[in-house]
């Protein structure tokens, strides 16, 4: 698969993912089953961002870990204040 | 190549940091403080849930569906630009920046319409803690935007004029690796801001 073949698939991806959270959204849900999977929605799409666009996968030096380890503290401290609510 | 079909599939030679260290240093003092927001965010809404829930019904989530993707879709023609410039088509990786940016000036339009929609309801900043972290947040992005613009129209002038070539293209890669932080905020902001409660 060419590069521009990939990169689409992932654009594809993204889209398909902020979709889903949107249908979340939408669905009237709360709790667990409302917040985690959107947690876990954004930690994909940043994965994807951080590793496939921004190119830091397979790069060489601390970078990587950085960029992804801001997005997982971010949101696993958003899950925590959530989970302090009653709402996780 | 199957191992690269996949979105998250791992490619396996360790390269170069693309673009300028500098601009890395900078684009993790951004991610930094936006962090620091989100997070603020978070534990405020938890010290009144009932005020921050009442007032996130009051956004217009479908504006904020169609930002995200107007941002990704950015994103994807920044990575076809840099794709173009490394294969010499200085006049594509233009052109796909030009595309970029008309993405950037919609989204700015699009959030100009929700604030001036947020202001004419009489919502500003001293509404309510909620209001106040939203018109705050969405507002130093929508900033972050307009220099994501500057920094691609600087790169597409320059890749138009041939200023950048399949050797010598780190200026090309490091307004890519600003634009990406840009959206890679967004994606947390908006269901942070707009969904969750």
């Amino acid at each position: 698969m060419t590069s521009s073949r990939t990169a689409t698939l992932q654009w594809a991806s993204l889209l398909a993912l902020t979709t889903i959270t949107f249908q979340i959204a939408q669905s009237g849900m709360s709790g667990w089953g409302f917040i985690l999977p959107i947690l876990l929605i954004i930690l994909i799409k940043g994965r994807i961002v951080i590793d496939r666009f921004m190119e830091l996968q397979g790069v060489a030096g601390p970078f990587r870990w950085i960029v992804l380890g801001w997005l997982i503290t971010v949101l696993g401290l958003i899950a925590f204040a959530f989970h302090l609510t009653g709402d996780l | 190549m199957a191992a690269i079909s996949s979105p998250l599939a791992v490619p396996t030679a360790r390269r170069e940091l693309p673009g300028d260290l500098a601009m890395w240093c900078f684009i993790l003092a951004e991610l930094a403080v936006f962090g620091i927001f989100f997070i603020t965010y978070a534990f405020a809404r938890s010290a009144n849930v009932a005020m921050f829930d009442e007032s996130q019904q009051h956004l217009n989530r479908t504006f904020g569906l169609v930002n995200t993707f107007i941002l990704i879709t950015s994103s994807y023609f920044v990575v076809r630009a840099v794709e173009s410039i490394r294969h010499d088509r200085g006049q594509a990786c233009a052109r796909w920046l030009g595309a970029a940016i008309a993405c950037g000036a919609l989204f700015l339009v699009l959030k100009v319409v929700e604030f001036v929609a947020k202001y004419e309801a009489g919502i500003t900043m001293s509404t309510n803690t909620f209001y106040m972290f939203y018109l705050f947040l969405t507002f130093f992005h929508f900033m972050h935007v307009i220099l994501g613009m500057v920094i691609l129209g600087a790169i597409a002038l320059k890749a138009r004029a041939g200023g950048y070539s399949r050797a010598s293209h780190a200026g090309a890669e490091t307004g890519a690796a600003y634009w990406h932080m840009v959206d890679l905020v967004w994606i947390v902001l908006f269901p942070l801001i707009y969904v969750l409660h």
